[in-house]
Protein backbone atom coordinates (compact mmCIF):
# COMPACT_ATOMS: atom_id res chain seq x y z
CA UNK A 1 0.00 0.00 0.00
CA UNK A 2 1.34 3.26 -0.78
CA UNK A 3 -0.21 5.50 1.63
CA UNK A 4 1.57 5.78 5.23
CA UNK A 5 -0.70 5.25 7.69
CA UNK A 6 0.16 6.61 11.38
CA UNK A 7 -0.11 3.88 14.28
CA UNK A 8 -3.61 5.68 15.12
CA UNK A 9 -5.09 5.36 11.60
CA UNK A 10 -3.61 1.63 11.33
CA UNK A 11 -5.74 0.62 14.26
CA UNK A 12 -8.61 1.86 12.22
CA UNK A 13 -7.69 0.04 9.19
CA UNK A 14 -8.19 -3.73 11.67
CA UNK A 15 -11.74 -2.37 11.87
CA UNK A 16 -12.55 -1.24 8.73
CA UNK A 17 -11.83 -3.12 5.67
CA UNK A 18 -10.26 -1.06 3.35
CA UNK A 19 -10.36 -3.32 0.26
CA UNK A 20 -14.23 -4.01 0.68
CA UNK A 21 -16.62 -1.77 1.72
CA UNK A 22 -21.07 -1.71 0.80
CA UNK A 23 -22.22 -0.09 -2.48
CA UNK A 24 -24.06 2.55 -2.21
CA UNK A 25 -26.59 0.65 -4.99
CA UNK A 26 -26.77 -2.45 -3.41
CA UNK A 27 -29.84 -4.08 -2.31
CA UNK A 28 -28.69 -4.33 1.17
CA UNK A 29 -27.85 -0.78 1.18
CA UNK A 30 -31.13 0.15 -0.19
CA UNK A 31 -32.64 -1.51 2.96
CA UNK A 32 -30.58 0.40 4.93
CA UNK A 33 -31.89 3.67 3.57
CA UNK A 34 -35.79 2.13 3.64
CA UNK A 35 -35.00 1.67 7.41
CA UNK A 36 -33.50 4.79 7.81
CA UNK A 37 -36.57 6.68 6.11
CA UNK A 38 -38.75 4.33 7.98
CA UNK A 39 -37.57 5.87 11.61
CA UNK A 40 -37.70 9.38 10.30
CA UNK A 41 -41.64 8.85 9.52
CA UNK A 42 -41.95 7.42 13.20
CA UNK A 43 -39.99 10.44 14.41
CA UNK A 44 -41.67 12.74 12.72
CA UNK A 45 -44.98 11.27 13.83
CA UNK A 46 -44.81 10.67 17.26
CA UNK A 47 -43.62 14.50 17.60
CA UNK A 48 -46.61 15.20 15.50
CA UNK A 49 -49.05 13.44 17.86
CA UNK A 50 -47.16 15.07 21.13
CA UNK A 51 -47.50 18.56 19.88
CA UNK A 52 -51.33 17.97 19.04
CA UNK A 53 -51.86 16.23 22.33
CA UNK A 54 -50.61 19.65 24.15
CA UNK A 55 -52.72 21.29 21.96
CA UNK A 56 -55.84 19.87 22.79
CA UNK A 57 -55.24 20.04 26.24
CA UNK A 58 -54.38 23.58 26.28
CA UNK A 59 -57.71 24.51 24.08
CA UNK A 60 -60.15 22.23 26.11
CA UNK A 61 -58.23 23.07 29.40
CA UNK A 62 -57.96 19.14 30.15
CA UNK A 63 -55.83 18.59 33.25
CA UNK A 64 -51.73 17.78 32.05
CA UNK A 65 -51.32 14.94 34.66
CA UNK A 66 -52.01 11.67 32.36
CA UNK A 67 -51.01 13.62 28.98
CA UNK A 68 -47.65 14.23 30.90
CA UNK A 69 -47.21 10.26 31.41
CA UNK A 70 -47.82 9.48 27.85
CA UNK A 71 -44.99 12.98 27.11
CA UNK A 72 -42.55 11.10 28.41
CA UNK A 73 -43.22 7.56 27.16
CA UNK A 74 -43.27 9.31 23.98
CA UNK A 75 -40.20 11.53 24.45
CA UNK A 76 -38.07 8.16 26.02
CA UNK A 77 -39.66 6.17 22.84
CA UNK A 78 -37.92 9.29 20.26
CA UNK A 79 -34.69 9.12 22.44
CA UNK A 80 -34.09 5.23 21.65
CA UNK A 81 -34.92 5.00 17.97
CA UNK A 82 -32.27 8.09 17.65
CA UNK A 83 -29.70 6.02 19.89
CA UNK A 84 -30.14 2.73 18.89
CA UNK A 85 -30.90 3.19 14.98
CA UNK A 86 -29.32 6.71 14.02
CA UNK A 87 -26.06 5.94 16.40
CA UNK A 88 -26.21 2.59 15.87
CA UNK A 89 -25.76 1.43 19.53
CA UNK A 90 -28.04 -0.87 18.69
CA UNK A 91 -25.00 -2.55 16.10
CA UNK A 92 -22.39 -2.56 18.43
CA UNK A 93 -21.35 -5.39 20.81
CA UNK A 94 -23.09 -5.52 24.27
CA UNK A 95 -20.24 -4.69 26.79
CA UNK A 96 -20.01 -1.20 24.81
CA UNK A 97 -23.90 -0.77 25.36
CA UNK A 98 -23.68 -1.48 28.34
CA UNK A 99 -21.04 0.68 29.42
CA UNK A 100 -22.96 3.69 28.10
CA UNK A 101 -26.37 2.60 29.19
CA UNK A 102 -25.24 1.39 32.89
CA UNK A 103 -24.37 5.12 34.15
CA UNK A 104 -27.76 6.54 32.66
CA UNK A 105 -28.95 4.19 35.63
CA UNK A 106 -27.83 7.34 38.18
CA UNK A 107 -30.70 9.44 36.60
CA UNK A 108 -33.51 7.70 38.19
CA UNK A 109 -32.02 8.60 41.81
CA UNK A 110 -30.90 12.11 39.98
CA UNK A 111 -34.63 12.59 39.32
CA UNK A 112 -36.78 11.40 42.26
CA UNK A 113 -34.40 13.14 44.53
CA UNK A 114 -34.52 16.24 42.79
CA UNK A 115 -38.03 16.89 42.44
CA UNK A 116 -38.79 15.63 45.46
CA UNK A 117 -36.25 18.39 46.80
CA UNK A 118 -38.38 20.70 45.00
CA UNK A 119 -41.44 19.18 46.43
CA UNK A 120 -40.19 19.68 50.05
CA UNK A 121 -39.05 23.50 49.11
CA UNK A 122 -42.80 24.62 48.42
CA UNK A 123 -44.08 22.90 51.58
CA UNK A 124 -41.86 24.34 53.82
CA UNK A 125 -42.13 27.66 52.38
CA UNK A 126 -45.84 27.40 52.87
CA UNK A 127 -45.24 26.10 56.33
CA UNK A 128 -43.84 29.14 57.51
CA UNK A 129 -46.21 31.29 55.25
CA UNK A 130 -43.54 32.41 52.74
CA UNK A 131 -45.34 33.70 49.91
CA UNK B 1 -14.47 -23.27 29.73
CA UNK B 2 -11.04 -23.12 28.30
CA UNK B 3 -11.88 -22.01 24.91
CA UNK B 4 -13.82 -19.27 26.70
CA UNK B 5 -10.88 -18.03 29.14
CA UNK B 6 -8.36 -18.51 25.80
CA UNK B 7 -11.07 -16.10 23.89
CA UNK B 8 -11.45 -13.73 26.81
CA UNK B 9 -7.63 -13.60 26.87
CA UNK B 10 -7.13 -12.83 23.40
CA UNK B 11 -10.47 -10.33 23.44
CA UNK B 12 -7.87 -8.07 26.29
CA UNK B 13 -5.09 -9.16 25.39
CA UNK B 14 -3.51 -6.32 23.18
CA UNK B 15 -3.77 -5.86 19.70
CA UNK B 16 -7.70 -5.13 18.91
CA UNK B 17 -10.40 -3.28 20.09
CA UNK B 18 -12.45 -5.21 22.87
CA UNK B 19 -15.77 -3.38 22.18
CA UNK B 20 -14.76 -3.77 18.69
CA UNK B 21 -15.01 -0.11 17.98
CA UNK B 22 -11.86 2.68 17.39
CA UNK B 23 -10.62 4.24 19.97
CA UNK B 24 -12.03 7.64 18.79
CA UNK B 25 -15.76 6.31 18.68
CA UNK B 26 -15.34 5.06 21.98
CA UNK B 27 -14.24 8.11 23.70
CA UNK B 28 -17.21 10.39 21.59
CA UNK B 29 -19.64 7.93 23.44
CA UNK B 30 -18.16 7.93 26.64
CA UNK B 31 -17.92 12.63 26.20
CA UNK B 32 -21.93 12.29 25.01
CA UNK B 33 -22.11 10.13 28.00
CA UNK B 34 -20.53 13.00 29.84
CA UNK B 35 -22.66 15.96 28.10
CA UNK B 36 -26.06 13.77 28.84
CA UNK B 37 -25.39 14.37 32.72
CA UNK B 38 -24.36 17.57 31.79
CA UNK B 39 -27.61 18.78 30.25
CA UNK B 40 -29.17 16.12 32.27
CA UNK B 41 -28.53 18.52 35.51
CA UNK B 42 -29.62 21.35 34.06
CA UNK B 43 -33.09 19.78 33.04
CA UNK B 44 -33.52 18.65 36.41
CA UNK B 45 -32.72 21.37 38.52
CA UNK B 46 -35.23 23.12 36.04
CA UNK B 47 -37.79 20.68 37.03
CA UNK B 48 -36.99 20.63 40.78
CA UNK B 49 -37.90 24.49 40.64
CA UNK B 50 -40.80 24.25 38.93
CA UNK B 51 -41.86 21.82 41.44
CA UNK B 52 -40.93 24.37 44.44
CA UNK B 53 -42.34 26.99 42.70
CA UNK B 54 -46.88 27.84 43.27
CA UNK B 55 -47.33 28.98 39.93
CA UNK B 56 -45.26 28.92 36.54
CA UNK B 57 -45.68 30.01 33.15
CA UNK B 58 -47.48 28.60 30.33
CA UNK B 59 -45.45 27.19 27.27
CA UNK B 60 -48.39 27.60 25.03
CA UNK B 61 -48.69 31.51 26.31
CA UNK B 62 -44.91 31.97 26.03
CA UNK B 63 -44.22 30.81 22.90
CA UNK B 64 -47.35 31.30 20.52
CA UNK B 65 -45.62 33.40 17.60
CA UNK B 66 -44.32 32.37 14.21
CA UNK B 67 -42.35 34.73 12.01
CA UNK B 68 -44.72 36.69 9.31
CA UNK B 69 -47.73 34.58 10.37
CA UNK B 70 -48.32 35.45 14.02
CA UNK B 71 -45.76 37.70 14.88
CA UNK B 72 -47.87 38.16 18.18
CA UNK B 73 -49.02 35.13 18.80
CA UNK B 74 -52.04 32.98 18.69
CA UNK B 75 -49.90 30.34 17.25
CA UNK B 76 -49.45 27.80 19.94
CA UNK B 77 -46.24 25.53 19.55
CA UNK B 78 -46.14 26.00 15.87
CA UNK B 79 -43.34 27.49 15.61
CA UNK B 80 -40.96 25.32 17.97
CA UNK B 81 -42.84 22.17 16.50
CA UNK B 82 -41.00 23.62 13.00
CA UNK B 83 -37.67 23.73 14.76
CA UNK B 84 -38.19 20.26 15.87
CA UNK B 85 -38.92 19.32 12.88
CA UNK B 86 -35.88 20.66 11.17
CA UNK B 87 -33.67 18.98 13.55
CA UNK B 88 -35.32 15.84 13.00
CA UNK B 89 -34.29 16.04 9.19
CA UNK B 90 -31.16 16.92 10.01
CA UNK B 91 -30.64 14.28 11.97
CA UNK B 92 -31.99 12.15 9.03
CA UNK B 93 -29.39 13.64 6.22
CA UNK B 94 -26.65 13.28 8.58
CA UNK B 95 -27.30 9.60 8.82
CA UNK B 96 -27.77 9.21 5.42
CA UNK B 97 -24.19 11.07 4.82
CA UNK B 98 -22.53 8.20 7.43
CA UNK B 99 -24.33 5.77 5.35
CA UNK B 100 -22.90 7.09 2.02
CA UNK B 101 -19.44 7.22 4.09
CA UNK B 102 -19.53 3.15 4.80
CA UNK B 103 -19.94 2.74 0.80
CA UNK B 104 -17.09 5.30 0.01
CA UNK B 105 -19.76 6.98 -1.77
CA UNK B 106 -17.56 10.53 -1.57
CA UNK B 107 -20.04 12.74 -3.67
CA UNK B 108 -23.54 11.26 -1.57
CA UNK B 109 -21.17 12.15 1.54
CA UNK B 110 -20.94 15.58 -0.14
CA UNK B 111 -24.39 16.26 -0.73
CA UNK B 112 -26.20 14.58 2.53
CA UNK B 113 -23.36 16.83 5.03
CA UNK B 114 -24.21 19.75 3.06
CA UNK B 115 -28.17 19.14 3.92
CA UNK B 116 -27.06 18.84 7.61
CA UNK B 117 -25.00 22.06 7.96
CA UNK B 118 -28.40 23.97 6.18
CA UNK B 119 -29.96 22.36 8.70
CA UNK B 120 -28.33 23.16 11.56
CA UNK B 121 -27.84 26.65 10.35
CA UNK B 122 -31.60 26.77 9.65
CA UNK B 123 -32.27 25.51 13.23
CA UNK B 124 -29.76 28.35 14.16
CA UNK B 125 -31.69 30.96 12.70
CA UNK B 126 -34.95 29.94 14.08
CA UNK B 127 -33.07 29.63 17.43
CA UNK B 128 -32.32 33.51 16.74
CA UNK B 129 -35.52 35.20 16.12
CA UNK B 130 -37.66 32.92 18.79
CA UNK B 131 -34.82 34.53 20.91
CA UNK B 132 -35.01 38.57 19.69
CA UNK B 133 -38.81 37.86 20.08
CA UNK B 134 -39.15 36.76 23.61
CA UNK B 135 -36.25 39.64 24.23
CA UNK B 136 -38.20 42.15 22.74
CA UNK B 137 -41.00 40.76 25.28
CA UNK B 138 -39.01 42.19 27.90
CA UNK B 139 -37.51 38.57 28.50
CA UNK B 140 -33.59 37.86 29.54
CA UNK B 141 -31.20 36.54 31.81
CA UNK B 142 -31.98 37.82 35.05
CA UNK B 143 -33.24 41.61 34.17
CA UNK B 144 -36.46 41.11 34.51
CA UNK B 145 -38.13 44.20 35.89
CA UNK B 146 -42.01 45.57 35.59
CA UNK B 147 -43.50 48.24 36.60
CA UNK B 148 -46.55 48.63 39.19
CA UNK B 149 -48.97 46.70 37.30
CA UNK B 150 -46.83 44.17 35.86
CA UNK B 151 -45.88 45.10 32.33
CA UNK B 152 -42.17 44.56 31.40
CA UNK B 153 -42.01 45.86 27.76
CA UNK B 154 -44.19 47.02 24.90
CA UNK B 155 -47.53 46.95 26.74
CA UNK B 156 -46.50 42.90 27.42
CA UNK B 157 -47.74 42.11 30.86
CA UNK B 158 -46.53 39.34 32.46
CA UNK B 159 -49.85 37.99 33.08
CA UNK B 160 -49.38 37.16 29.19
CA UNK B 161 -46.71 34.71 30.14
CA UNK B 162 -50.00 32.50 32.08
CA UNK B 163 -52.49 30.52 31.70
CA UNK B 164 -55.96 32.33 31.61
CA UNK B 165 -57.31 31.02 34.73
CA UNK B 166 -53.92 32.43 37.24
CA UNK B 167 -55.52 35.45 38.82
CA UNK B 168 -53.97 38.79 37.55
CA UNK B 169 -53.08 39.50 41.16
CA UNK B 170 -50.96 36.34 41.44
CA UNK B 171 -49.25 36.46 37.91
CA UNK B 172 -48.47 40.44 38.01
CA UNK B 173 -47.81 39.79 41.87
CA UNK B 174 -44.28 38.33 43.47
CA UNK B 175 -45.36 34.70 42.55
CA UNK B 176 -45.60 35.28 39.38
CA UNK B 177 -42.89 37.39 38.53
CA UNK B 178 -40.61 35.00 41.04
CA UNK B 179 -41.64 32.58 38.30
CA UNK B 180 -41.23 33.95 35.31
CA UNK B 181 -38.16 35.33 36.01
CA UNK B 182 -36.73 31.76 36.61
CA UNK B 183 -38.34 30.24 33.96
CA UNK B 184 -36.59 32.57 31.15
CA UNK B 185 -33.18 32.26 33.26
CA UNK B 186 -33.25 28.51 32.93
CA UNK B 187 -35.21 28.72 29.22
CA UNK B 188 -32.31 30.88 27.68
CA UNK B 189 -29.01 29.28 29.63
CA UNK B 190 -30.21 25.77 28.30
CA UNK B 191 -31.26 26.81 24.87
CA UNK B 192 -28.16 28.92 24.51
CA UNK B 193 -26.32 26.24 26.15
CA UNK B 194 -27.70 23.67 23.46
CA UNK B 195 -27.26 26.27 20.87
CA UNK B 196 -23.74 26.53 21.23
CA UNK B 197 -23.95 23.14 20.69
CA UNK B 198 -25.22 22.93 17.61
CA UNK B 199 -23.10 26.05 16.44
CA UNK B 200 -19.99 23.80 17.54
CA UNK B 201 -21.42 20.94 15.42
CA UNK B 202 -22.24 23.08 12.28
CA UNK B 203 -18.02 24.29 12.59
CA UNK B 204 -17.41 20.75 13.29
CA UNK B 205 -19.40 19.44 9.93
CA UNK B 206 -17.76 22.23 7.17
CA UNK B 207 -14.44 21.07 8.83
CA UNK B 208 -15.28 17.16 8.10
CA UNK B 209 -16.88 18.47 4.28
CA UNK B 210 -13.58 20.70 3.53
CA UNK B 211 -11.13 17.23 4.36
CA UNK B 212 -14.48 14.96 2.37
CA UNK B 213 -14.21 17.37 -0.56
CA UNK B 214 -10.00 17.35 -0.31
CA UNK B 215 -9.95 13.47 -0.25
CA UNK B 216 -8.57 13.14 3.01
CA UNK B 217 -10.63 10.81 4.02
CA UNK B 218 -10.47 8.81 0.51
CA UNK B 219 -6.91 8.65 1.28
CA UNK B 220 -7.18 7.35 4.76
CA UNK B 221 -9.38 4.39 3.12
CA UNK B 222 -12.55 5.05 5.70
CA UNK B 223 -14.73 7.91 6.28
CA UNK B 224 -14.93 7.37 10.19
CA UNK B 225 -14.58 10.78 11.07
CA UNK B 226 -18.03 11.64 9.53
CA UNK B 227 -19.33 8.94 11.88
CA UNK B 228 -17.57 10.46 14.74
CA UNK B 229 -19.09 14.06 14.19
CA UNK B 230 -22.46 12.05 13.39
CA UNK B 231 -22.59 10.58 16.90
CA UNK B 232 -22.28 14.35 17.93
CA UNK B 233 -25.15 15.61 15.79
CA UNK B 234 -27.80 12.81 16.42
CA UNK B 235 -26.75 13.72 20.11
CA UNK B 236 -27.79 17.31 19.66
CA UNK B 237 -31.16 16.19 18.59
CA UNK B 238 -31.14 13.57 21.33
CA UNK B 239 -30.73 16.73 24.10
CA UNK B 240 -33.71 18.31 22.13
CA UNK B 241 -36.13 16.01 22.29
CA UNK B 242 -35.89 16.29 26.05
CA UNK B 243 -35.47 20.09 25.98
CA UNK B 244 -38.67 20.22 23.77
CA UNK B 245 -40.58 17.89 26.08
CA UNK B 246 -39.65 19.73 29.64
CA UNK B 247 -40.25 23.24 28.11
CA UNK B 248 -42.86 22.74 25.84
CA UNK B 249 -45.05 20.13 26.30
CA UNK B 250 -44.87 19.18 30.38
Amino acid sequence: MSHHFSDYESDQSRLYNINHHEDINSNESKAKVKNILKITLWLSLITIVEVAMGLFCHYNHVPKTIPNIAFIIMTLLKAWLIVAVFMHLGDEIKNMILTVLVPLVLFVWFIIAFLWEGSYWIWINNYFGIR
Amino acid sequence: MDTAVIEKKKMWGGGRSPFNLSYGKVMMWYFLLSDAFTFGAFLISYGATRFASSVWPDSNEVFASFPFFAPHGGAPMAFVSLMTFILILSSVTMVLAVHAGHCRDKSSVIKWLLWTIIGGTAFLGCQAWEWTHLHHQGAWWGSFRTDANGVIAHGQSLKDFFAHNIPADVATGIAGADAAHKFFNYFFTITGFHGFHVTTGVVLLIIVLLNTINGTYEKRGHYEMVEKIGLYWHFVDLVWVFVFTCFYLL
